[in-house]
């Protein structure tokens, strides 16, 4: 694995004209991965997560410049991320809106065309159980069990008080867990 | 007392004979000297009872003094308590299947998407840095003459395929005869991108009756301007944009 600088250093660098590029190429470098399979939990599809994930780090480009820097680059980048694949979400919702009774429902089917899904394998039915939760918990649950968030910085990356988010995730995975208990 | 007695035997020997006769054995035993401790039994139990209730409301010593800690230190272990360690007490089995694999990646997807994201950023700023350096009225001004020339030029195809409007055809200068050739959208934009500066400027200068300080100002709004932000983001933000001022200034053409 590559060691990337500190997001200071890069956030530096990426202010210094001749040095713009090579720094925001390390910070795609740096947390493309980590990005790319939370927006991939969040939109299921290969092609919906590159979509989103490209059109997030154009933004970033954009946004970089006044970005404050008494937030994280770390939790900028998942805000935007989240709200990045949220927005995708609605917005694919509404076009399908006549074809599709609910979000959740679509997002089923399109775990269901993955061609590795096996409906009787628990890892599947984790997927499905996940996409059962509403939008909010969804995000938080995928961020504290795979991401393996620390609440604080959850906070700072959906606006929301930390203890909320402890009954969110625990709530999150009690459900879960009875889904692929009796499913 | 004899006579109660006596009258209830009597009373027995009237209703079952056999039954009053019979001699009366209590079958039923009790342990030794039963009812010579019942009493201290019973005061035991008492005892034991009241000395649980009162032992409940009893305090270890000192809990108090650091109660307080103790909930603090809990709080602290609770605040760090790592996601993993989380849902193991909260859910083992999710705990556990989360090192299962569902979704797959493309190969090498990540060799080169900075490269790629890069090239997108390249290529929408070569597009539209030209204008969203310049001067306000230089981005105005820009956005006319194209919307003046798509305009023009569809008001000339239109007139140039009426035969009874013979004199549109007639006096009209070299480039507008050229700009009714084009048929589709796509002509059309290879002919203005074809286009020198000089062109346009004579252009302006020659049409100034037509698309004037006044019809620019009328058909372009400050707030209607996509900004350099939305061309980035969508890259039909101008094409929008220069279709809705043509459609107007056609109309105010008409």
């Amino acid at each position: 694995m590559t060691e990337f600088q500190n997001d200071q250093e890069l956030l530096a660098l990426f202010k210094d004209p001749s040095t713009k590029e090579r720094a925001f190429t390390d910070i795609i470098k740096k947390y493309q991965e980590k990005l790319y399979w939370h927006i991939r939990r969040m939109v299921i599809t290969h092609e919906d997560a590159d979509d989103v994930l490209q059109n997030m780090f154009i933004k970033v480009w954009k946004g970089l410049e006044s970005f404050r820097e008494d937030s994280q680059l770390y939790t900028w980048l998942y805000r935007i991320a989240t709200n990045e694949s949220l927005t995708f979400l609605s917005q694919q919702k509404k076009r399908s809106s006549i074809s599709l009774s609910d979000d959740e429902n679509g997002l089923a089917n399109k775990l269901k065309s993955d061609t590795q899904f096996d409906a009787n394998k628990l890892e599947w039915k984790l997927q499905l159980a996940i996409q059962s939760l509403p939008e909010k918990q969804r995000v938080v649950f995928n961020l504290r069990y795979y991401d393996e968030m620390p609440y604080e910085e959850m906070s700072h990356v959906l606006e929301t008080s930390e203890g909320a988010l402890k009954a969110s995730y625990h709530h999150a995975a009690k459900k879960i867990e009875n889904y692929i208990l009796n499913n | 007392m004899e006579n109660k007695s006596t009258k209830i035997s009597e009373e027995l020997n009237e209703i079952a004979p056999f039954l009053a006769k019979m001699e009366r054995v209590n079958v039923f035993q009790v342990p030794t000297d039963y009812f010579s401790y019942l009493k201290e039994k019973i005061l035991t139990q008492i005892f034991i009872e009241q000395d649980e209730k009162n032992n409940l409301q009893k305090v270890p010593e000192g809990y108090f003094d650091s109660l307080s800690d103790q909930i603090l230190s809990k709080i602290k272990m609770q605040k760090n308590e790592s996601a993993s360690e989380e849902i193991k007490s909260l859910s083992p089995a999710l705990h556990y299947l989360k090192e299962e694999q569902t979704f797959t990646v493309p190969e090498n997807y990540f060799d080169n998407l900075s490269e790629r994201i890069l090239d997108r950023i390249n290529n929408r700023r070569t597009k539209v840095v030209s204008i969203s350096s310049v001067q306000k009225w230089q981005k105005y001004a820009a956005a006319a003459v194209v919307a003046g020339v798509i305009a023009i030029s569809a008001l000339l195809t239109i007139n140039h395929k009426s035969s009874n409007n013979e004199v549109a055809s007639k006096n009209v200068p070299g480039y507008v005869k050229e700009a009714s050739q084009y048929q589709t959208a796509e002509e059309l934009n290879e002919g203005i991108s074809s286009l020198s500066d000089d062109d346009i400027v004579n252009y302006l200068q020659s049409t100034g009756n037509i698309l004037d300080e006044e019809t620019i100002t009328k058909n372009l709004d400050a707030k209607d301007l996509p900004t350099p932000d939305e061309y980035l983001i969508d890259e039909n933000a101008l094409n929008n944009f220069l279709k809705k001022t043509s459609d107007e200034s056609d109309k105010n053409i008409q």
